[in-house]
């Protein structure tokens, strides 16, 4: 996606009612319940979402390995057996890791024999705040790596002045450096201040060329929450509705449980509908949240509770 | 103290909560209820078993399961001292009028329409959810109005019918649902509403396929309705939508006050300034800004002009269940051979008095309209005898056309009136109390020509006097914030005037019962048309005299006459907002009869006489409660 025109009139006018945003985040958990076998379903269709994350300061070439393996055989062989889902080739949707670690990630997958994509965050993750030579040189030495999705962080001096022109134009070279590595834009919506801003900062992303939008790096103070995503996917829509285009949504970070997973499948498809559920316009940005899946869906099969060692780890 | 026993009675689609907020309130300040109910519910039966578990205390909750007509009978039982209706509009005017003359008084709860202000500063992705809260989910009690300004009108329909495809219908218990289904009279109600609206032009979009036999309604959108066609002004049914273009904020509230009811609203709009200018103008009896379909039970809930004057929740919602201590109880004082349609209908006609005997003949009086005395439609006086049978004076024969002048006058100073700051109010009361003062020998002497002992005349127009300062210095207090659990921001309980307020003076006391009545209503912003004492109006109009001089014009409009006929043209006129009336039995009923017209709420002596120099009667603030009426305005917090 080449990115459109910036169009300032676009976020000119815009407002945001924090409460009542509040009050349609809490109303969508409470309504939209799935139970037995449709939430063993809709917990697959979630694994399938995910971009099974490392970011931490102690990667080396063993953990990203065993990342890769599970991002294969993302659930335990039998029990997607008894599931008959065995065969439907259920896998994350991506493997998300630093710079450094692409290359042993990409070995690690072809030695599994796996072709999904590896993501790489870029530009100074996670706080952004280096020069704009080094950001732009990081892009292209993830996508030589081998990287095909790049998440980028957004510069959030820039959303706090409101210098919506420059964000734009860096977003821009961001997406130029890409090249034809899909681009994740990260708001880091936690420190926007507020959320009108978190719309306009949506907005500015999709003109500029974003395949995707993302709430947030993971190491914020507060990451991904049901009121700064309904602002995201309404400024998804309101996109769709301007220029036919769409945009993929992926909240990241604070996502653990299985059945906060599910209220974000039911948050996606009321907002913006089933066309959406889909891993190329929607990923989940988790690391711990696969072993809680697995554990559901453990009990689903089984009726028992599993232990810590019952499940392989990742 | 409490009132006594409360009759209950409730439409055939009520809801438990409905039930409760009206039951519990009246149990917690001691009274006691029956309730009738549909017979097709069970749960009041149950609530009334567990009530009678209650070992000391059986009784305290009894349900009579019954049809609608049985709602007279009940209201009508000796003991029965209120009865509390909520329902359809229709009923409870015809609830009114069959309950004139019995002792209970009536609260009224009508209609179950809202009204949904969207300004283009608004957050329209917001607003559609408040729309559906308003109008498409299981807590809205009825259909939604809803404005639009012009400039988002196209966004804001295409978002609402956006979200109305993602609504869901199913039932009630399932908790995956956002709206049920609500009976078949429901049903067929919203068809019929939806067929007239679409043969009178309008463009109707309704969400999902649903067959006609089944028994769930689906969410309707209701646009390009001719604003004069007989369904723009019927009540919106659940659960449609009826959308309406605006222009600018001031056609906003035109257009949203532009309707006989008053129930709830909400204002959508992110500028400060216009929400709270939006909020203060709409007569509605909750405003909710940013927000919609939010309660407390600490917050006053109800409403006003024809959507009933009754509340529950907050102070208000307590003292519909109580009365001054040492009120005696009501009784029915009803009078079987009352006609209604001719009751005050003539004027009989006054023979010429004897020759005047006494100083010089004094020019007739006229009526006192507009801030100035002016000659009555009738052209024609009538004589006022004092105690002793001789001519006192001549007071002017007000009719039918004055009182439309005088109520036309007093709406044209309402406005200017109820923007007065408070202080502006206390000065100009004061002022009148210290020209009552200087006219004290003049209004002294008239009472003693009424049969009044010089030393209580002086008496009583020296309380007149520190009464108008009373009620001057209470000028100051109105309004107040509420503490509600659960909401970051306040919630402000306004008192605002009730508009035009019309007083029929009683016979007896003819300068301190005028006074009393007077200050409370002028104290709180109301303008009033008033008829003087019929005995003694002189007195009266002295005191119109100084208020000639100091009053902004229209603000106090005094009428004299045939008092029975002057009554019958305030009970039914249509822009009175309220009328207190101190006169006979007959003309309580016939009042009580009569504002079933526009249900204004009223307030009737049935008869019987005041003790207007005791502090309880005649100054108490059952005189204040009664001269305002309460909006609770909403203002959720948060960026």
């Amino acid at each position: 996606y080449e990115g459109h025109n910036k169009d300032l009139s676009w976020i000119s006018k815009i407002q945001v009612n924090h409460p009542a945003v509040l009050r349609r985040a809490e109303q969508i958990q409470a309504r939209r319940p799935v139970k037995k076998e449709w939430q063993a379903a809709w917990l697959l269709k979630a694994v399938t979402f995910i971009d099974l994350t490392t970011l931490s300061g102690d990667d080396t070439s063993s953990n990203i390995q065993r990342l890769c393996y599970k991002a294969k055989y993302p659930i335990r062989e039998d029990l997607l057996k008894a599931l008959n889902m065995h065969d439907k080739g259920i896998t994350t949707a991506a493997v998300c890791v630093y710079p450094a670690r692409v290359c042993d990630a990409v070995k690690a997958l072809k030695a599994v024999g796996c072709n999904i994509p590896v993501a790489s965050v870029a530009t100074g993750f996670p706080a952004g705040q280096t020069h704009l030579k080094t950001r732009l040189e990081e892009i292209r030495l993830a996508v030589e790596d081998g990287a095909t999705e790049i998440d980028i962080v957004i510069n959030r001096t820039l959303v706090l002045t409101g210098q919506w022109e420059a964000l734009y134009g860096e977003i821009r070279q961001f997406r130029k450096a890409c090249g034809e590595a899909h681009l994740k834009t990260i708001l880091a919506t936690g420190e926007l201040g507020s959320l009108t801003n978190v719309y306009k900062a949506s907005m500015i992303a999709m003109m500029a060329g974003s395949d995707f939008i993302k709430t947030s790096t993971g190491k914020e103070t507060v990451n991904a929450t049901f009121p700064v995503a309904i602002v995201m996917l309404r400024a998804i829509r309101d996109f769709f509705w301007k220029t036919g285009n769409k945009i993929g949504f992926k909240p990241a970070g604070g996502i653990r449980s299985a059945k906060d997973s599910l209220a974000w499948l039911s948050l996606v498809k009321e907002e913006l509908g089933d066309e959406w559920l889909k891993p190329e316009l929607f990923r989940i940005g988790a690391s711990t949240l696969l072993s809680d899946i697995e554990r559901q869906i453990y009990h689903h099969v089984t009726g028992r509770y599993a232990a810590y060692h019952d499940l392989p780890m990742s | 103290m409490r009132t006594g026993v409360i009759g209950l009675i409730l439409p055939s689609t009520f809801s438990f909560l409905e039930m409760m907020w009206r039951i519990c309130p009246a149990l917690a300040v001691g009274c006691t209820v029956v309730a009738l109910v549909p017979p097709a519910s069970p749960t009041p039966l149950l609530l009334a078993q567990l009530a009678g578990e209650l070992g000391p205390f059986p009784g305290i909750v009894n349900v009579i399961s019954g049809p609608a007509s049985l709602g007279p009978v009940l209201a009508s039982q000796p003991g029965v001292q209120k009865v509390a209706f909520c329902g359809a509009l229709e009923e409870g005017r015809a609830l009114r009028r069959a309950l004139a003359g019995e002792g209970a008084e009536l609260g009224l709860v009508l209609g179950a329409e809202a009204l949904l202000l969207l300004s283009d500063a608004a957050d329209v992705d917001s607003a559609v959810e408040g729309v559906v809260d308003a109008a498409w989910s299981d807590r809205s009690p009825g259909g939604l109005r809803l404005l639009v300004q012009e400039s988002v009108w196209e966004e804001a329909m295409r978002r609402l019918q956006a979200r109305m495809e993602r609504l869901r219908s199913g039932r009630g218990l399932d908790g995956a649902v956002d709206m049920g289904a609500r009976g078949t009279a429901a049903r067929e109600l919203a068809q019929r509403y939806v067929r007239e609206a679409q043969s009178q032009g309008a463009q109707v979009f309704q969400a999902g396929d649903v067959p006609l036999d089944s028994p769930f309604y689906p969410p309707t959108l209701v646009s390009d309705l001719p604003p004069a066609s007989p369904c723009a002004q019927a009540e919106v049914p659940w659960p449609v939508v009826v959308a309406s273009p605006f222009r600018t904020a001031k056609e906003a509230l035109a257009l949203a006050n532009g309707t006989p009811r008053g129930g709830s609203a909400s204002v959508w709009s992110e500028r400060l300034g216009q929400a709270l200018e939006l909020g203060y103008g709409l007569r509605a009896g909750t405003v909710w800004i940013n927000s919609h379909g939010l309660r407390d039970p600490a917050v006053p809930t109800g409403g006003c002009k024809e959507s009933g004057s009754s509340w529950h929740g907050g102070p208000d919602g307590l003292y519909e269940y109580l009365r001054p201590s040492g009120t005696p109880t009501r009784l029915s004082y009803l009078s079987k051979d009352l006609n209604y349609d001719t009751f005050g209908l003539a004027v009989p006609s006054t023979l010429p008095a004897g020759p005047e005997t006494g100083p010089t003949p004094a020019p007739p009086y006229g009526l006192f309209v507009g801030g100035r005395f002016q000659a009555p439609g009738a052209r024609s006086s009538r004589p006022i005898q004092d105690a002793v049978g001789n001519l006192h004076g001549y007071v002017a024969e007000g009719g039918a056309k004055d009182i439309r002048g005088a109520v036309e006058a007093a709406h044209q100073a309402a406005s200017g009136w109820a923007g007065q700051s408070p202080a502006a109010r206390t000065a100009l009361l004061w002022a009148l109390a210290a020209a009552l003062e200087r006219r004290e020998s003049a209004l002294a002497s008239r009472l003693e020509r009424q049969g009044v002992e010089l030393k209580a005349a002086k008496a009583e127009v020296e309380l007149s006097v520190r009464r108008l300062r009373a009620w001057g210095a209470q000028a100051q207090a109105q309004g107040q914030t509420l503490q509600v659990a659960g909401l970051r921001g306040p919630v402000l309980r306004l008192r605002e005037p009730l508009g035009v307020l019309a007083i029929v003076c009683p016979d007896e006391r003819p300068l301190l019962a005028f006074v009393s009545l007077l200050a409370p209503a002028l104290a709180h912003g109301n303008t009033v048309v008033m008829v003087p004492s019929g005995a003694c109006p002189l007195l009266a109009l002295e005191v119109c005299q100084d208020m000639a001089t100091l009053f902004p014009a229209g603000l106090v409009n005094v009428v004299t006459g045939d008092r029975d006929h002057l009554t019958r043209c305030l009970a039914l006129h249509q822009d009175v907002q309220a009328l207190w009336y101190f006169g006979s039995a007959q003309g309580s009923q016939f009042v009580e009869w009569a504002s079933a017209g526009n249900l204004k709420p009223v307030w009737v002596s049935r008869g019987l006489p005041r003790a207007w120099e005791q502090e309880a009667e005649g100054a108490g603030p059952e005189l204040g409660l009664r001269a305002a009426r309460t909006k609770a305005l909403w203002l959720p917090m948060g960026d």
